[in-house]
């Protein structure tokens, strides 16, 4: 790796003057797994890197308020997946957590830098979509808010300003609402997924409402898949149904081929994944 | 982009001058500890795993002047009276290892598993461990080894 400065600030508002300059290559971290593969392998030389980890502690913190989840970016993936609040509010977040990464990586590694990352191969963006969770995105500026379903614009980008960190992300009440998460991984069971899947609907009876299906890994950036959503409103689920949905989430998506598998055989994983994750929703 | 950095290694105090770009693996080589080992460079193999305030982590993937005034613990800590822990113990009556290049790792993941989970299932360890490679393949006597160590440490 190339020598760069490295600055500590003890505040998140130093951190965000830190940041707040014409040099691309400043960049700030969290738990610096991420950014260590992109220099490691020279795709990213900074001249300066900020660390968030002497800000203040309050931006680690996880609240839940009724049904509703505050998580400050800066809470590990370990603290995250461990927390029985997060458990009781979302479990398809401590589910997914099992099989994310792995426990070195989850220990340092936080929820803003996941998510900022821009990463398409992450397995929160599609969840935290599928839960329709809002960030704060803060800057000298000041701060804004926007869904984590807008955050991401494309391959490696998102929506965030040069001097912009995110600050936390809160995910509204689920209840009444299943959700699941499915990867496919195609080389071991631990690799970066192929494919990701991420379902959340409410149940009125036995018919859906408000569903909402995120696909990741296999497309350019996480993102909604409306019309196979569409053929699960309103409906009751049956093997038909399932097979329709699956069959409109193939067609829409916009599937890119990689090491880990063709757009073909990936769009025929997501026909199949898509189906089998509103089953594991319905189940849970 | 050079600084001095304090930190306690496996229980002594040592002050080391770092780049800001080294890696923890290489500050722990120029102390002399070569078990924790660089492999696949990406946090995903466990031959580098390290233990930062009591988490485990990939030192591959530690910026070394993060870890000043860390309590940092490494495969080459002392057992109490020179002895084998009861992992490292298990890990040999099993024979969970062929060439050894994994098994600090391994060893080290272990004791973290037990001590948040003392009788960990099978689907547990896996889990657990899913981070650690071992490229003899020697995992059917690694889990008889984890299973064993908590046996062990029951006592």
């Amino acid at each position: 790796m190339t020598p760069f400065e490295l600055a500590e600030p003890r505040s998140l508002k130093d951190a965000l003057t830190l940041l707040n300059t014409d040099d691309p290559s400043v960049r700030a971290f969290g738990g610096c797994t991420a950014l260590m593969l992109m220099m490691k392998t020279g795709v990213f030389q900074p001249t300066c890197l900020v660390s968030l980890r002497g800000v203040e502690p309050q931006h680690a913190e996880i609240q839940s308020d009724g049904g509703a989840l505050r998580i400050g970016a800066l809470a590990t993936l370990t603290a995250i997946g461990g927390s029985a609040m997060v458990y009781r509010a979302a479990p398809v977040i401590v589910n997914a957590m099992q099989t994310l990464s792995n426990v070195r990586v989850r220990n340092v590694a936080t929820l803003g830098g996941h998510l900022a990352h821009g990463d398409p191969h992450m397995d929160l963006p599609p969840v935290m979509i599928a839960l329709d969770a809002e960030l704060t995105a803060v800057s000298v500026d000041g701060e804004r808010n926007l869904r984590v379903a807008d955050l991401f614009t494309g391959y490696y980008e998102t929506a965030l300003a040069k001097n912009e960190l995110i600050s936390e992300v809160r995910i509204p009440s689920q209840a009444g609402r299943r959700s699941a998460y499915l990867k496919c991984t195609t080389r071991t069971a631990d690799d970066w997924p192929a494919l990701g899947v991420a379902v959340s609907f409410a149940t009125d009876g036995k018919v859906v409402r408000d569903a909402r299906v995120v696909v990741s890994a296999a497309t350019e950036k996480a993102v909604r898949l409306r019309d196979a959503e569409a053929v699960l409103e309103g409906a009751t689920v049956s093997d038909a149904v399932l097979a329709r949905a699956g069959e409109a989430a193939a067609a829409e998506a916009e599937m890119v081929g990689d090491a880990r598998g063709s757009a073909a055989y990936k769009r025929e994983m997501l026909r199949v994944y898509a189906a089998r994750a509103v089953k594991q929703a319905l189940a849970a | 982009m050079q600084r001095n950095i304090r930190f306690m290694l496996n229980g002594r105090p040592v002050e080391v001058q770092v780049g800001n770009h080294q890696n923890l693996v290489e500050v722990l080589q120029g102390q002399g500890l070569f078990g924790a080992r660089e492999s696949c460079a990406q946090g995903l193999c466990g031959c580098c795993t390290v233990i930062v305030n009591g988490a485990a982590v990939s030192g591959c993937l530690t910026l070394a002047p993060l870890i000043e005034g860390a309590d940092v613990r490494t495969i080459e800590e002392a057992q109490p009276d020179g002895q084998l822990d009861p992992v490292q113990q298990a890990f040999v009556e099993t024979g969970a290892f062929q060439c050894g290049f994994c098994t600090p790792g391994f060893v080290l993941m272990t004791r973290q598993l037990l001590d948040a989970h003392p009788q960990p299932s099978d689907d547990e360890i896996r889990h657990y461990l899913a981070g650690n490679l071992c490229r003899c393949a020697a995992y059917p006597e690694i889990i008889n080894a984890v299973r064993l160590a908590a046996a062990k440490r029951k006592g």
